[in-house]
């Protein structure tokens, strides 16, 4: 599974599974770290639409780290101060750019958790949408 | 005359902070940061805009700091910001990703994807809730249960929460003139100070950092006639935008290789506004042209008095200062405004003392 995905799933999902895959690979690997986790900016770049230009809307707080696992090196980068998450995040990224074995047992549970995040995300949208309006034109 | 040091502020100084802690203190009651974070979104979403730092919880605990006054906390939110990393820099964010909460348009009824209110006061009756003096931690519960357990008629959620921007749409019907996309790399005012004339990108960086009330109130006087422009809300959407980081470790720049970071909320603008254009033999056509406005958090009279502004200073009409970039752009930002005028509260007793020689000098000449 690609970072982009892997990411969304890890992030937006609960931190339990997040802490569940990167414990396997702490468990079976030393893990060393580079960069405790720290916090730090990340300035956001946004194309407006009027002009289709760019602007900077101002900078997020993250928290990010490092780890070196058998000579790959791992970033986990969240939003907020969550210093276990980015490590967990870490972790994970290096046991993938590494194409460890246990990355290949971490899929089925990546795509469960996307299910249940987008179940999630559905059921919070359905509320959403309760307050669409619908119009009616009246006769005057 | 020469500057004269002087000295024997320090206990006072220290007796005057302590003071302060008192005041916050006095009433024996604490609120959490979390109680900060949980029932002030408003303020946090102020405060956030305003220091052009996202983050709920620092946001809360600089409130909490500065006793609800944005400016202090807006101060030390800015001050803090100055001491940490800049690590990264976003992906290029378009408001076409995002998960959309409220839109609505004020210009048309029937926007593709349909208006969605979310949550807004524009249609309560602003009746002061007493019943909030007694509120109790149980029945909010309780009525929290309640919402999230009724059932809902399915709606077609086509979009997995995005929607179509009603500009596209105008576009595609040739109301409104396309462009094609700048690439430019932004300035970033952060990084050095702003010089006139300024770059699109720097205007829009300095409007969305703005205070709020001076942003409001610039763009009201616009509207006003101290400008010139009568704009309508072509859409006004809140919701979440995903941001994602470049794999710092992989210059491909490959989407699929980048991290997701979590997601902002924001508040997004577009206004039109009418123009008449001249034609041939003498015709004229109504054009459209797009002030464009967005801000941390959901912030609608900002981003729409920011949209105003950014229309104004793009056309720069001369015959207004809502137009004259130096006006707007210098006055707007929080900590500059209130540390300036703040500053006259420093001892000023040189200047002063010359002032009142001169004065003395003067009547005892006439």
């Amino acid at each position: 599974m690609k970072r982009r995905r892997r990411t969304e799933i890890l992030v937006r999902g609960s931190i339990e599974v997040t802490r569940r895959l990167a414990q396997k690979i702490i468990d079976n690997y030393d893990v060393k770290v580079i960069e405790e986790p720290n916090n730090g900016l990340v300035m956001i770049k946004v194309r407006e639409t009027a002009k289709k230009s760019l602007f900077y809307l101002g900078e997020l707080f993250v928290t990010e780290a490092k780890v070196q696992i058998e000579g790959n090196l791992g970033i986990g980068i969240v939003r907020g101060n969550h210093e276990e998450l980015a490590y967990y995040l870490a972790v994970i990224d290096a046991a993938y750019n590494g194409n460890l074995e246990e990355t290949k047992s971490f899929t089925d549970i990546l795509l469960q958790e996307e299910k249940n995040i987008d179940i999630q995300r559905e059921k919070y949208q359905e509320k959403i949408l309760k307050t669409r309006v619908s119009f009616e034109t009246m006769d005057v | 005359m020469a500057y004269v040091a002087v000295k024997g502020g320090t206990i006072a100084i220290e007796e005057s902070i302590k003071r302060l802690k008192y005041e916050r203190l006095r009433k024996r009651e604490i609120l959490s940061v979390k109680e900060i974070e949980a029932g002030m979104r408003g303020l946090i979403d102020q405060v956030m805009s305003e220091s052009s730092l996202y983050s709920e919880e620092l946001a809360a605990i600089s409130i909490k700091q500065g006793e609800g006054n944005p400016e202090e906390s807006v101060f030390l939110l800015r001050a803090y910001r100055s001491t940490l990393p800049r690590k990264h820099y976003s992906r290029v964010v378009n408001s076409e990703d995002m998960i959309v909460e409220r839109r609505i348009s004020a210009s048309f009824k029937d926007i593709p994807g349909g208006q969605t209110l979310g949550s807004s006061y524009d249609y309560t009756h602003r009746l002061i809730d007493f019943d909030l003096i007694n509120e109790k931690i149980e029945d909010a519960l309780e009525w929290l249960e309640r919402f999230e357990m009724e059932t809902d008629e399915k709606k077609d959620n086509v979009h997995g929460g995005k929607m179509p921007k009603v500009l596209d749409y105008l576009r595609s019907e040739g109301l409104v003139l396309d462009c094609r996309e700048n690439n430019k790399e932004p300035k970033d005012v952060t990084k050095k100070s702003i010089e006139f004339p300024t770059e699109r990108s720097e205007r829009l960086q300095v409007l969305t950092r703005g205070q709020t009330g001076s942003v409001t109130t610039l763009g009201y006087a616009a509207l006003r006639g101290y400008g010139a422009l009568h704009p309508t809300v072509g859409e006004l959407r809140i919701g979440n935008l995903p941001i994602y980081v470049d794999n710092p470790l992989n210059d491909s720049k490959d989407d699929e290789d980048s991290f997701y970071i979590g997601e902002i909320r924001v508040t997004e603008v577009e206004t039109l506004i009418p123009i008449p254009i001249e034609k041939e033999r003498g015709k004229t056509e109504l054009e459209f042209e797009i002030g464009y406005g967005m801000c941390y958090g959901q912030n609608e009279t900002k981003a729409i008095a920011m949209s105003i502004l950014d229309y104004c200073l793009e056309t720069g009409n001369p015959k207004y200062s809502t137009h004259d970039e130096e006006f707007v752009l210098l006055h707007i930002d929080s900590v500059e405004a209130t540390g300036f005028i703040s500053h006259l509260k420093l001892p000023h007793y040189v200047t002063f003392q010359s002032k009142l020689d001169s004065v003395r000098k003067t009547k005892k000449g006439e």
